[in-house]
């Protein structure tokens, strides 16, 4: 007996996903190049004033010089290594809190559990950007404070995900079959449940890298983040602080960044848009 | 989590937008800006010098605009000034001239200070204004607290007038030779007849129909948050001004401003330019730049209480490695007076040249060696007491080009052996480091800061003896806890100063203690930069310290001090 049926043409069929996350991983795997390359593909330090300030590009500096005279393309692929920390260390972060609190919350689902959710239900009430804000704010400025800010407040979405997924797994005969047979519910967690949440727990964990690498350049470009380290959200608070929005410079000053956001994001939202086809077939 | 995502999406989406919006106009001026911008342009005599209406810019309401409402101190005060007169008026160099007194004559010790006030000056609604309505005004002020009036007239004791000669004596509790500057060329003169039947100006509501004055202007018609529309005073006792009528727009942020100006919606922007816009404005369809010093400073405090900062090695190795020129030329990009390391700005009167900026990191090295201070560990960071030269240096994160400033100081200081990391706080944080509870008596919790005093204390000159004087009564400003016997002696002496030689003699010789032991390191005193569509109108006076924004860029030459 067939519990659903696939209906063709109402979601995209398995080998455009697969081709999407391709395209998705090629992106990834470029930044991450970019970011561990850094020092041979940048022309300078991206902490060197090498030229005059606001020069527009040249030979010398393809995407100009920004208002002290950093080279722009340099700041450009050395702050790849900021936002990828970030976007990853941060999805850490959140992937360690929510699988956590998911595991517990789906395994005791009784007391436990429903006060686990409804402070998730909490979190997920609260309004989001201006919590990040004013956190942001209150902790000060560090590259450390932005991972911490970003980790804690994105967990809570993918918490309920690996609940449900829980919720399903402890009342499977395996799981009630050691369980009669007297295995404590550590063993059980670990032996059973952890293996069968990690696939899920790494596709959320991807969404989580993306959502993060957007939030960093959004406090960054807020100037709350820590706006001396070379990420691509301070470049683009340079840009705005020293009018380069107003004036012919966004065009190297604020598209670029602007751009490497958008590829970071996508290709990270692409794979785990993949990984999601395959892992969660109900999605 | 799908919302989420959404979220910091539109607002880079909603950036880039606004980016490439507002670029479509101006493609051109990358190459034909720049040669208007960096003269030193103060005010042409050619071009056009009447005007029937001249739109201007402003960021910010400032409610009715009378003594007791104005908001801020630039330009809401420069607004307020408009429509009052003050007893003395600053000229072009910033110093304090007869105005409404025709002549300020003072005894020896400058404690008595005889005013004779112009004869046959009318208040905008027709009464005369006379010798009685000064001696209310200064009464008025001293005694119902406005904040900035009352404080300027601390030091009086007694105010008479004489109706019949048309003169006011004023008598001061102790000498005080910048009473002209402080008090008599800040203060507005008010009415008798509007203001004695207000008996507690902070709780009274205001219409305009409070706003009579004496001044060039008449407040004549208010819409609050968008604009104030002024009528020029055709019987101002100095010359009828040579703009009819003056709208003063109100514009929520900078940007709206520029944007105004670039449109042609206004015809200049009350509000400074910063460096970065100069060249890019100036010699676009029209615009030109009014460019002058003023009166704010940059510099770097430090700690002089404790160590290292304690030992005048450290302090003079210190701003030997700083390069104010480089600063100003990167961060100002050539839009500053470079600091003078004797506090006071080279347009002072004052100023005393043979105190110069110094900029040598080799000779900072070898200070630093002598004085003990080695990197025995050979890590590129000094030693002292054991310790590694390392420091924070915190900074405003809301003040860019301070961010910038802190980010070059570190990467200086980093040649001469200082481990310096820029921390960016925000601005109540930074305060409270540097200035804990803005009183000098709690102390310092910091190592290194960036700072910047306002133009009031750089226009005084002998307010510096609250900067470096150690007794806490005279120097409440002394941020950095510096202490030198000399330098207390001298400042101290100088504030009663009441002999205009020995004040001059005095403050030079100030100067040259200053810089020779480095309570602070001067960095840079940023220009103001006006910009304004020289078609409409261009015959502004561009007050040292000051700005454009004040009566006398509206006045003709002949009325002028």
């Amino acid at each position: 007996m067939k519990l659903f049926t696939r209906r063709p043409g109402r979601r995209p069929t398995p080998k455009v996903a697969k081709r999407l996350g391709i395209v998705g991983g090629v992106m990834i795997s470029a930044l991450v190049l970019m970011a561990v390359f850094a020092p041979l593909l940048a022309p300078y330090d991206p902490t060197e004033r090498v030229g005059a300030p606001f020069q527009p590009p040249s030979a010398e500096h393809w995407l100009g010089t920004n208002d002290v005279g950093q080279d722009l393309l340099s700041e450009l692929i050395y702050g790849a290594r900021v936002s990828l920390t970030v976007g990853i260390v941060a999805a850490i972060v959140a992937l360690i809190l929510g699988t956590t609190v998911g595991v517990l919350a789906g395994y005791y689902p009784k007391r436990l559990g429903k006060v686990l959710m409804q402070s998730v239900d909490v979190i997920l009430i609260l309004p989001f950007l201006p919590l990040l804000i004013v956190l942001a704010a209150y902790l000060g400025r560090s590259l450390l404070n932005t991972i911490v800010v970003i980790g804690v407040l994105i967990w809570a979405g993918p918490s309920r995900v690996i609940r449900s997924q829980v919720l399903s797994l402890r009342s499977r005969e395996y799981v009630l079959a050691s369980r009669t047979m007297g295995a404590p519910d550590r063993w059980a967690i670990v032996r059973h449940v952890l293996p069968r949440t990690a696939l899920l727990a790494t596709g959320t964990f991807v969404r989580a890298v993306s959502t993060a690498i957007l939030l960093e350049a959004a406090l960054s470009f807020l100037g709350l983040g820590d706006p001396l380290q070379k990420s691509w959200g301070s470049i683009l608070f340079w840009a705005q602080s020293r009018g380069a929005f107003l004036t012919p410079a966004w065009k190297w000053w604020v598209l670029p960044p602007g751009l490497m956001i958008m590829i970071a994001s996508l290709g990270f939202a692409l794979v785990a848009f993949a990984m999601e086809e395959r892992i969660n077939p109900r999605l | 989590m799908k919302k989420r995502i959404a979220i910091p999406i539109l607002l880079l989406c909603l950036a880039l937008v606004a980016a490439a919006c507002s670029s479509d106009t101006d493609d051109a001026t990358t190459t034909t800006g720049g040669d208007g911008g960096s003269s030193d342009t103060t005010t042409t005599t050619e071009g056009m010098t009447e005007a029937s209406v001249l739109r201007a810019a402003i960021t910010g309401d400032e409610d009715t605009i009378n003594p007791y409402t104005y908001i801020s101190g630039f330009p809401g005060w420069n607004l307020l000034m408009m429509q009052y007169d003050s007893l003395m008026q600053l000229d072009a160099n910033g110093e304090p001239q007869p105005w409404l007194a025709e002549t300020v004559t003072t005894n020896e010790d400058l404690t008595v200070w005889t005013l004779k006030i112009v004869d046959g000056v009318t208040w905008h609604d027709g009464e005369p204004l006379t010798a009685e309505d000064v001696e209310f005004s200064l009464e008025y002020f001293m005694e119902k607290a406005t904040g900035r009036f009352s404080r300027d007239l601390s030091s009086v004791e007694d105010v008479t007038s004489d109706d019949t000669t048309n003169e006011v004596v004023i008598t001061l509790g102790a000498t005080n030779p910048s009473f002209d500057l402080v008090a008599l060329a800040d203060v507005p003169i008010i009415p008798e007849q509007v203001w004695a039947e207000i008996d507690t100006p902070g709780e009274a509501t205001y219409d305009i129909s409070t706003n009579v004055g004496s001044g060039p202007y008449m407040l004549v018609e208010y819409e609050a948050e968008q604009f104030y529309r002024f009528e020029a005073n055709p019987d101002y006792f100095r010359g009828a001004p040579q703009v009819d009528e003056l709208v003063v727009v109100v514009f929520a942020d900078d940007s709206g401003a520029l944007a105004a100006i670039r449109s042609g919606e206004v015809d200049v922007n009350f509000e400074r330019v910063s460096p970065e816009q100069i060249d890019l404005l100036a010699g676009q369809g029209g615009l030109e730049i009014a460019q002058g010093p003023e009166f704010t400073t940059q510099m770097i405090n430090f700690d002089a209480s404790k160590a290292p900062f304690d030992d005048l090695a450290v302090r003079k190795a210190m701003s030997l490695a700083i390069d104010a020129q480089d600063i100003v030329d990167t961060v100002f990009l050539g839009a500053a007076t470079v600091g003078s390391p004797g506090w006071v700005h080279p347009d002072k009167a004052v100023y005393n040249p043979a105190v110069q900026p110094e900029f040598d990191p080799a000779a900072a090295n070898a200070m630093l060696d002598d004085a003990g201070y080695a990197d025995s560990d050979g890590d590129g960071v000094r030693e002292y007491d054991g310790e590694p030269m390392a420091f924070e240096l915190i900074t405003n994160s809301s003040d860019s080009l301070r961010l910038r400033i802190a980010e070059l100081t570190a990467e200086m200081l980093a040649e001469i052996g200082m481990d310096i990391t820029v921390a960016s706080v925000e601005t109540a944080t930074w305060e409270e480091a540097v200035w804990p509870g803005f009183d000098i008596n709690n102390g310092r919790n910091y190592d290194i800061a960036t700072w910047g005093w306002s133009a009031p204390i750089q226009a005084n000159t002998i307010r510096v003896a609250e900067l470096v004087n150690s007794d806490p009564s005279i120097g409440f400003l002394n941020l950095t806890g510096f202490s030198n016997p000399d330098v207390d002696t001298l400042s101290a002496a100088l504030l009663t100063e009441a002999d205009e030689a020995a004040f001059e003699t005095g403050i030079m010789e100030l100067q040259q203690l200053i810089a020779d032991n480095v309570p602070f390191v001067m960095l840079a005193y940023p220009d103001g930069a006006y910009v304004y569509n020289a078609d409409v109108y261009s015959d502004y006076e561009f007050i040292a310290g000051q700005g454009i924004v004040s009566k006398l860029s509206f006045l003709p030459d002949s009325a002028r001090p």
